[in-house]
């Protein structure tokens, strides 16, 4: 915004008038600033600080919602700190988040890498590329668990493959089996892991089979920054590349994947976010289930909030979810900062 | 120009040529596989009860049983439980957040773009960190207050908290920013105040971010999960999405009908998509953009 007037300010020395106008004119626009920002500010003072605020007692205080709140101090906190299946759903999701993160990522750059160069039909490959990560999770959890059931494609599927290649395949029920993946390799050497060591059972079969329907809607829409950040490079770089006789490969290694790392750290980080956040495709496809393979935190917060399983603990919900908001900040935070030296290197 | 060079040349264009056609082929194989679990499921809709969990299973359907698709339209609950009910409720809330989304967000990104005032920098500060912030932690204390305001299964729930966003506001208050500003000084040489510059001029000039926007906000309601779940409890308040995850337990084996319920449920986003994904995809990328 330009003050109209200004230049006839200092021309004139500033008659009392004149400033007198400006200053109105600046009150106006002031004005007219916060009018413009009221529904933002209203929706922001109530739902985001004042829900902050709102957590912060909650998380404090005993409440089943119906009777008064009973102040009870940090016990909410030492209760999830303690709790096994809080410290159960962590470790699941810390597995999901490792494996779907990295998937997701590096499927990603490189579905991004081959849509990037010209080829007819270009916007329409793009497009269909797209097109999974457009539906509800709802969707795609019903089309996957018709799939992933015993007599499904998913079994027809790997059956035929492993036929090719002279193997058999016994059909498992990917959505209702706890084995871990650590159990199925100390299994391939004769060895035993209880179940009752869940933390050195590794992610389940049926954890697995959701994270890669996660890394499927995920995917595209990472490719879709991506391809926005290729854009962002300039042509020139490439050119002088392949006159010095740069391959593909070595291009791809020291122009692209070093001039792509801003958008990988929002990719990291944003994939980080959610990942740690999961909560739809377990609410629909297992309920934590099958013997709390698939358990994490949201699901949690979520059931103790609303009293799934038992009595209405929102103080316990809530102190949950502080805990895990604590977590997802101080790793968004390392990968910025690990991401960001790197980035000065160059 | 030498022989050899010449010769050099035509077999790096053939080798060039095949490289080609390889690529476009490995693209369109990895095109058909994403496609193939909706191709897979929507011949699965018209399969028979039988047919559906039959091992092994068949990719085309004996008999096209198309009363699968009207058995699932008139499917019935019971007390406003109906299926066009869901549709509308699903409908209704996505195109009134997104109206009133791209309403203040475009407010609030014309403030931040154009106008000076106190407290400008503080506020953008907040509103960028806060789209940083995790959902999670609102999302108890957002729920009590609902159950104590009693708007628990009503339309207000979902739109209250979900009409204005700090990720609106930043997109459209980058796109405000890269308008010439020519126009508006002649208007406001001519008299024309903040609201009226607001309304005839950065509105009209504005559409293709708008449109992202409002996109970006129908589909994220079409398919928001989590809220209607914990807000919308009364069957003839569901969503199609909520009605989707209860369709599983109702039909049990019969996965056509669900399966159904899945494609009514994704056709409409597809189709959106489809027409509009060049204002969609430009709205993902700048997410990806604003670090």
């Amino acid at each position: 915004m330009f003050y109209p007037l200004p230049c006839f300010d200092s021309f004139l020395g500033g008659t009392l008038k004149i400033r007198g106008s400006l200053n109105r004119m600046k009150k106006k626009e002031e004005i007219a600033a916060y009018i413009f920002l009221s529904p933002y500010l209203i929706s922001t003072l109530v739902f985001t600080l004042g829900m902050i605020l709102f957590a912060l007692y909650i998380s404090l205080h005993s409440w089943n919602l119906f009777q008064r709140p009973e102040f009870v101090g940090l016990k909410n906190y030492l209760k999830a700190f303690r709790s096994e299946d809080f410290k159960r759903g962590f470790l699941n999701i810390f597995w999901y988040t490792i494996i779907v993160v990295s998937f997701q990522t590096f499927i990603a750059v490189f579905m991004a890498v081959l849509l990037f160069k010209p080829i007819p039909g270009k916007q329409l490959l793009r497009t269909l590329f797209y097109a999974p990560s457009v539906t509800s999770t709802v969707v795609i959890s019903m089309i996957f668990w018709w799939l992933y059931l015993k007599t499904g494609f998913i079994n027809l599927a790997i059956e035929k493959i492993a036929g090719l290649f002279g193997g058999s395949w016994q059909n498992v029920e990917w959505l209702n089996d706890p084995t871990g993946l650590f159990q199925l390799i100390a299994g391939i050497f004769g060895g035993k892991i209880s179940y009752d060591q869940w933390y050195f059972n590794g992610p389940s079969v049926t954890w697995m089979a959701i994270m890669a329907q996660a890394i499927y809607t995920t995917s595209p829409t990472f490719m879709i920054m991506f391809l926005a950040g290729l854009v962002g490079i300039p042509a020139s770089l490439y050119e002088s590349a392949s006159i010095d006789g740069a391959s593909p490969w070595t291009q791809f290694w020291k122009i692209t994947f070093p001039m792509l790392r801003p958008v990988t750290m929002m990719v990291v980080v944003l994939g980080t976010m959610g990942a740690i956040q999961m909560f739809d495709f377990v609410k629909i496809l297992t309920a934590g289930g099958p013997l709390g393979t698939t358990l994490v935190p949201v699901y949690q917060i979520y059931s103790e909030t609303l009293g799934i399983n038992g009595p209405i603990r929102a103080g316990y919900g809530a102190a949950m979810a502080f805990i895990l908001a604590v977590v997802i900040f101080v790793l968004t935070y390392i990968q910025r900062k690990s991401i960001e030296e790197k980035t000065e290197q160059y | 120009m030498e022989p050899a060079v010449l010769i050099n040349n035509k077999r790096r264009s053939y080798g060039r040529y095949i490289k080609f056609v390889l690529r476009y082929l490995f693209i369109l194989i990895i095109a058909a596989f994403l496609f193939t679990p909706f191709i897979l499921a929507f011949l699965g809709t018209v399969k028979t009860d039988a047919e559906i969990i039959a091992w092994p299973p068949k990719i085309l359907p004996e008999h096209w049983l198309w009363t699968n698709w009207l058995d699932t339209w008139n499917t019935d609950l019971g007390r406003g439980g109906t299926f066009p009910r869901w549709l509308f409720n699903t409908a209704f809330l996505s195109v009134v957040t997104a109206s009133l989304q791209v309403l203040f967000c475009s407010m609030g990104g014309y403030a931040f773009a154009r106008l000076k005032f106190r407290g400008k920098n503080i506020i953008f500060t907040f509103l960028l960190s806060s789209m940083m912030l995790p959902g999670i932690v609102t999302l108890v204390p957002k729920y009590v207050l609902m159950a104590k305001i009693h708007l628990i299964n009503t339309y207000w729930a979902l739109i209250l908290p979900g009409s204005v966003e700090a990720f609106g506001i930043f997109l459209l208050t980058q796109y405000f920013k890269s308008i010439p500003s020519e126009l508006e000084d002649a208007c406001k040489i001519d008299g024309a105040g903040y609201f009226e510059i607001f309304k005839n001029v950065i509105i009209p000039l504005s559409t293709p971010a708008l449109l992202t926007l409002f996109i970006l906000k129908f589909q994220a309601m079409w398919n928001n999960f989590l809220d209607a779940l914990l807000y919308l409890s009364r069957v003839s308040m569901w969503t199609l999405n909520i009605a989707l995850m209860t369709f599983q337990q109702q039909y049990k084996a019969q996965w056509n009908l669900t399966l159904v319920g899945a494609m009514f449920n994704a056709f409409p986003v597809l189709i959106l998509f489809f027409m509009f994904s060049r204002y969609y995809m430009e709205g993902v990328s700048f997410s990806g953009l604003k670090g």
